[in-house]
């Protein structure tokens, strides 16, 4: 039966049975195509969650900020300007004033064989991946199976080349390694349990002298899923590359930390070689469909634009306290 | 009982596009039935009652309580319960924004905002934005900029626009924004007409300042109904709602190929708010594609008629599928049309009447009526077969892909029989007039008993030409239930029977001799019109370089996919990809500017005017040579010209009245966005020499005389000579009755008559006088038509020119191709309105660049299932995908055409994709061959 529930606080939303929903424009959707039925708990007299707080060198974001928030914050935009600018990237102005943190890092997958009228697929509750043998244009080009669509959240992405810390009422502290799981069980989104919620993302502190950059390789000028997406951050010190944090979206069910550049790229001088050489093995271990080899091409010149742009960047200021050294 | 729909095409005045496809009448034909005893007021059939929830909110500055249904969104909220219809619905998941609101003064999708997310918020909506009465900057710029056409998509605009407008001056004051800061603001925008150039400079000239206060009583407005565009008063289809209205509601088929074995609705009749159902297989028992419609339900709501489809017991013989050309080409391939009969029952794809061609399993044609000296075009291009160097021949394969239609406003119709032999239609429609006499004839009806009317139509392009199952199925269930019935397609359906051009592979080869002059051209089209025939392209080729020897076919492979539709410039784009690539490597192979090979092979009048205009054109004259970018992002510049009949439609009517109240003009024609209005009141006005806005204008019901389809780009051409002569009997006339008033000849001045002793105006020349009636007609060019009228269409002697040259720029680590500016040279005669033929002939391109770039449909290659079944994976060009654009018309010419107007809607869209390939070519050295022009083939024809 279908209810709706209106909690007034963050207590009286746990353990409830049904899904929780935030901005709604993914849920909203999910609805009309009965992907998700049952009761809807609606978190908007929740209080508290929509809050940005820079205190003590760490940044919060809760649950139900929205990306437009995210985007424009100043804390945010200088200190960690690779989150800011990928939420400046995602969707439209129109989503972005309502779509949230933590709905962005739940939503469910844009498979275009879920997201119709008579899903018949792993997420929706069948038996096969018909994308898989079927029409993947836009689909995974690791394919860490069983469900081949591309992560939906672009800043997990983004999250994923910060250390984070995600907050879940009713359950324990999570990682986005342990929110997200190994995706070997596609009907999960997430493994937080039934009737948990999260909360909201702390941030560890932003690194010195940071330079940063959010690559979205999309067809149009805006508006479109990313093909594949990348977040760049380094600290460039004494002209060497000091820190490296290299993360991707739209090639795997999951995001992706690409630690075979990042170590091409640390302790190496900061030149053009560096970058080519590095972005050179964005792709390996890569494991495409049939239909998707395009995206090893795209995703080695998108790490490339990343790192280049990122070194284009003004590097941001130094961090405000000593315990924010860089990692 | 009902005839099945006629299958006559757009030539005739009306065909079937995606229609009733079955036509083994074994089974019972049309059938439909009334609930027993249906419970009016129980909706939400199927669900448990829900509580409501209480909103308390402040709409457009009133304080408001409501009680809603928690599952409802705020779209919902705002069109049925607050009846603010400004707010639109048309991609129904966020991608588009016509159901941009303000909420707490920032602009949402309100078709993602669960309802209860208003509860103490402030909503203001496009209805909301200024006082009761007055204009929003915003809007008084979007009026006076011509920034909209169809209007749809404009109060989302306007509403979004608005608030950048206040955070810019807030923050910027005066400062004019650049045209990328407009089109990032409004990136969550879809205009499918295409008007955003009009739109950057409206906001950029609002956001700083240029609007502030009315210039006079009201802002100077190119478009005569701008007004009630920008406001959100214009009521489209989708917007009427009448008294005890019910929803009707298609039941598809989700399988490509079946059998149907049995339909039972009785249990989705017994449903309480369930009124009836009606059959739209019309005795067929074969499904041809996956989202052919089975039957329509009408209930008290959508969500009631949802229900109950479920609830319809249907028992499908799945078959096996072919989709795709080569899988119906397959050796093997069982015929999608198995007899001669199932054959007729075939969708017809194309403008005219199906001619009788030869079949051979899935594959019918050739179609070759258009070759001219054929053995001579196969001779010059074996020749160079054989010995290349005698000249040069410039072969390949060519492919293009399903484009959708996809206008803003959905397939919609609102049918409510008055009696019963008299039914009333509301119908997003192209064409009032042709599908009331379908109805007419359908139904069994008097003419004067069938009333269609469309007073605003949010696009059409080809898609909305005639009478169609959305109609059918309104009428048939407003007949059985005796009520109202509105049926609107939601995007899927909109996105799968709504129309789409065919794919086609293009066998192309143009042979030239060695100083340049063209021998021959042959052309083998093979078109993938899904289960619908009658696609053709090639007959194109005879309207470009008109002198050379032409061997030109068409071939239709039918498969389980759904039918085609005449799109907007019908075979042109995929034609003219192939064509004007071809004579642009062939001008490379022969080292000579691209434009001065065109002049040789082209005797074309408007196009010579065309190509000396772009020669003289710095831009031109001043581009890089070939490949000289080496870095990443690689410039070029390509051209392409374009060539496209001149239709008129003979029988087309305007009628003028003219009495104390004033001049009225009025045709049973329609404005899809195209400025059907404005041509009528301009035309008027300068006879009479007053201002357009004194002429009412009467259009979008059929009971008036008979007006021009809007579609053929025949509807200027054709309404204005009939116009002129309207209203020129009225000043006549008028004259007269001066020189009875005052006693002496005088003669027409503006706004009146000067005689000796002065000037008597037009307003006391009608005072006191019994009303005038005047209908003018569309009388024939001089030296007439190229072939005389058939099936109430002309085509006339000229053939019109277009010329784009189109400048890009490719990214060739990420596949991206930007398009930085185009040059658009049109050649259609007198220009009416300038304002809103600029701005169509720049949607076209743009319209073009959403061709060659981004617009793909896709199926799944199993099933046949639709994938892109939204306007987030069905991506039609954005705000910031135009670059800048010019447009330059040439008005010389066309001297024996009556008004001196031949037609520019199709015209300006059939070239830029091959500009495009032109251009990257130009920049790269990859010569494309196939559309659209994603970055995985950018990338993969970089590699070589």
């Amino acid at each position: 039966m279908t209810s709706l529930e209106l909690p007034t606080s963050l207590d009286a939303a746990l353990g409830r049975a049904g899904e929780p929903r935030a901005g709604g424009t993914d849920l909203t959707e999910r609805r009309r195509l009965n992907l998700s039925r049952g009761t809807v708990i609606d978190l908007r007299d929740v209080p508290g969650l929509d809050v940005i707080t820079w205190r003590e060198g760490q940044l919060h974001l809760g649950a139900l900020v929205t990306l437009a928030a995210v985007a424009e914050h100043p804390e945010v935009r200088t200190r960690y300007p690779a989150v800011a600018a990928t939420a400046a990237s995602i969707a439209t102005p129109q989503i972005r004033a309502r779509a949230t943190v933590g709905g962005n890092l739940l939503q469910h997958v844009r498979c275009w064989y879920y997201r119709r009228p008579g899903a018949d697929c792993l997420k929706s509750g069948g038996s096969g991946c018909p994308a898989r043998t079927g029409d993947h244009l836009f689909h995974a080009c690791f394919d860490l199976g069983p469900c081949v669509a591309p992560h939906p959240s672009s800043l997990a992405t983004a999250l994923l080349a910060h250390d984070v810390r995600l907050e879940v009422a009713g359950d324990r502290e999570h990682t986005l390694a342990s929110l997200y799981g190994d995706a070997s069980d596609a009907r999960r989104q997430h493994m937080l349990p039934p009737g948990a919620l999260l909360t909201g993302v702390t941030l560890g502190p932003p690194l010195a002298a940071e330079q940063a950059a959010y690559v979205r390789a999309i067809s149009r000028a805006r508006a479109e899923w990313p093909l594949v997406e990348v977040v760049v951050r380094l600290v460039v010190a004494a002209d060497q590359l000091q820190t490296a944090r290299v993360t991707v979206g739209g090639v795997a069910n999951l995001p992706l930390r690409l630690a075979a550049v990042e170590n091409l790229l640390v302790g190496k001088p900061a030149t053009p070689e560096t970058l080519t050489a590095a972005a050179a093995v964005a792709a390996d271990g890569a494991k495409p469909l049939t239909g998707t080899a395009y995206k090893l091409d795209l995703l080695r010149g998108a790490v490339l634009d990343a790192l280049e742009r990122a070194l284009a960047q003004t590097p941001t200021q130094a961090a405000p306290t000593p315990a924010a050294a860089p990692t | 009982m009902s005839p099945p729909i006629s299958r006559r095409g757009i030539l005739r005045g009306t065909l079937g596009g995606t229609t009733v496809l079955v036509g083994e009448s074994c089974a019972p034909k049309m059938v439909s039935e009334r609930a027993e005893a249906p419970a009016a007021a129980t909706p939400a059939a199927s669900t448990e009652p829900v509580s409501p929830q209480k909103l308390e909110l402040t709409v457009n500055g009133a304080a408001r309580s409501l009680d809603v249904d928690p599952e409802r969104t705020a779209l919902e909220l705002v069109r049925s319960d607050l009846g603010l219809t400004g707010c639109k619905e048309s991609c129904g998941h966020g991608a588009c924004g016509a159901c941009s609101v303000l909420l707490d003064d920032v602009p949402v999708a309100a078709c993602l905002l669960p309802a209860v997310a208003l509860h103490r918020r402030r909503l203001t909506t496009v209805e909301g934005l200024a006082p009761a009465g007055e204009l929003h900057p915003i809007q008084r710029a979007f009026m006076a900029e011509d920034a909209l056409q169809c209007g749809f998509c404009t109060p989302g605009f306007v509403v979004a626009a608005s608030a950048f407008y206040t955070r810019w001056r807030a923050e910027h004051g005066n400062k004019e924004p650049d045209r990328d800061t407009v089109a990032a603001a409004l990136a969550g925008n879809l205009c499918r007409c295409a008007a955003y150039d009009g739109i950057i400079r409206a906001v950029q000239k609002a956001s700083s300042g240029a609007y502030e206060k009315p210039v006079g009583p009201e802002p100077a407005a190119p478009r005569y109904d701008a007004r009630e565009k920008v406001t959100g008063a214009a009521k489209y289809t989708v917007d009427v709602q009448l008294p005890e209205q019910l929803e009707g509601k298609i039941l598809r088929s989700p399988h490509a190929h079946a059998r149907v074995r049995k339909v039972d609705w009785s249990k989705a009749l017994a449903l309480p708010g369930v009124f009836g159902a009606v059959d739209l297989l019309n005795g067929g028992t074969t499904i041809r594609f996956a989202g052919q419609e089975l039957l329509a339900i009408a209930a008290v709501d959508a969500r009631t008629a949802e229900a109950a489809l479920a609830a319809v017991e249907l028992d499908l013989e799945v078959l096996p599928a072919l989709i795709g050309m080569d899988a119906a080409r397959a050796d093997g391939a069982a015929p999608v049309y198995p007899t001669r009969n199932t054959r007729k029952s075939a969708p017809n794809a194309s403008e005219g009447p199906l001619l009788p061609l030869g079949w051979d399993g899935n594959v019918r044609g050739p179609f070759q009526l258009f070759s001219t000296a054929k053995l001579k075009a196969r001779r010059a291009v074996e020749k160079l077969r054989d010995k290349p160097a005698e000249g040069v021949l410039v072969e390949g394969t060519y492919k293009t892909q399903v484009q959708c239609h996809s206008a803003l406003e959905p397939h919609a119709c609102v049918a409510h029989w008055t009696a019963a032999d008299a039914v009333t239609v509301h119908l997003s429609t192209q064409s009032v007039h042709a599908v009331a006499e379908d109805i007419a004839q359908r139904w069994g009806l008097r003419r004067d008993h069938v009333r269609v009317l469309a007073q605003y139509v949010g696009g059409g392009f080809g898609g909305k030409a005639t009478l169609q199952l959305e109609c059918v199925a309104a009428v048939e269930l407003a007949r059985v239930t005796g009520k109202p019935v509105r049926v609107v397609l939601e995007r899927r359906e909109e996105l799968t029977t709504g129309g789409l051009r065919p794919a086609q592979e293009i066998e192309l080869a143009v042979a030239t001799d060695r100083d340049g002059y063209l021998q021959g051209v042959t052309a083998r089209a093979f078109a993938d019109a899904g289960c619908g025939v009658g696609s053709n392209s090639t007959v194109l080729l005879r309207l470009m370089y008109a002198k050379a020897p032409k061997d030109i076919a068409d071939w239709d492979v039918v498969n389980h996919a759904p039918p085609g539709k005449p799109f907007r410039g019908p075979g042109g784009p995929p034609v003219f990809w192939a064509l004007e690539q071809a004579v642009d490597v062939a001008a490379e192979r022969l080292k000579l500017d691209p434009i001065l090979l065109r002049k040789r092979f082209d005797p074309n009048p408007a196009r010579n005017r065309l190509y000396d205009w772009a020669l003289s054109l710095k831009t031109w004259r001043e581009r890089q040579p070939a490949q000289s970018d080496r870095g990443r992002y690689r410039r070029g510049m390509g051209l392409a010209v374009g060539g496209w009949f001149y239709f008129v439609q003979p029988s087309a009517r305007v009628q003028v009245d003219a009495g104390p109240e004033g001049v009225v003009v009025s045709t049973a024609c329609q404005d899809i966005g195209n400025g059907t209005r404005t041509v009528l009141a301009e035309t008027v006005a300068a006879v009479l020499g007053i201002a357009p806005a004194d002429v009412k204008v009467q259009i979008g019901d059929s009971s008036f005389v008979p007006g021009p389809m809007s579609g053929g780009s025949r509807t200027t051409a054709s309404l204005v000579p009939a116009a002129i002569m309207a209203a020129e009997q009225l000043r006549d006339e008028l004259v007269e009755r001066a020189e009875q008033l005052v006693g002496a000849r005088g003669v027409a001045v503006a706004g009146g008559v000067r005689h000796p002793r002065g000037v008597v105006t037009w307003q006391q020349l009608l005072a006191g006088s019994p009303p005038l009636r005047f209908v003018g007609t569309r009388k024939r060019d001089q030296g007439g038509y190229f072939l005389p009228p058939m099936y109430d269409i002309a085509p006339g002697r000229y053939v019109a020119g277009s010329l784009q040259i189109i400048e890009v720029e490719v990214d060739t680590r990420l596949g991206r191709i930007r398009v930085l500016r185009s040059h658009t040279g049109v050649a259609a005669g007198h220009i009416v309105a300038p304002a809103l033929a600029r701005s169509q002939a720049l949607g076209g391109v743009i319209q073009g660049i959403g061709y060659a770039l981004y617009e793909e449909r896709r199926l799944d290659p199993r099933t046949g299932a639709l994938l892109t079944g939204g306007l987030e994976d069905y991506r039609i060009p954005g705000i910031g995908d135009i670059g800048e654009l010019d447009v330059h018309f040439i008005e010389d010419g066309y001297e024996r055409v009556n008004g001196r107007s031949v037609g520019l809607a199709e015209l300006v869209t059939v070239a830029p994709a091959a500009a495009i390939g032109n251009a990257v070519a130009h920049a790269t050295g990859f010569r494309p061959r196939e559309l659209p022009l994603r970055p995985d083939r950018v990338l993969q024809g970089l590699r070589g």
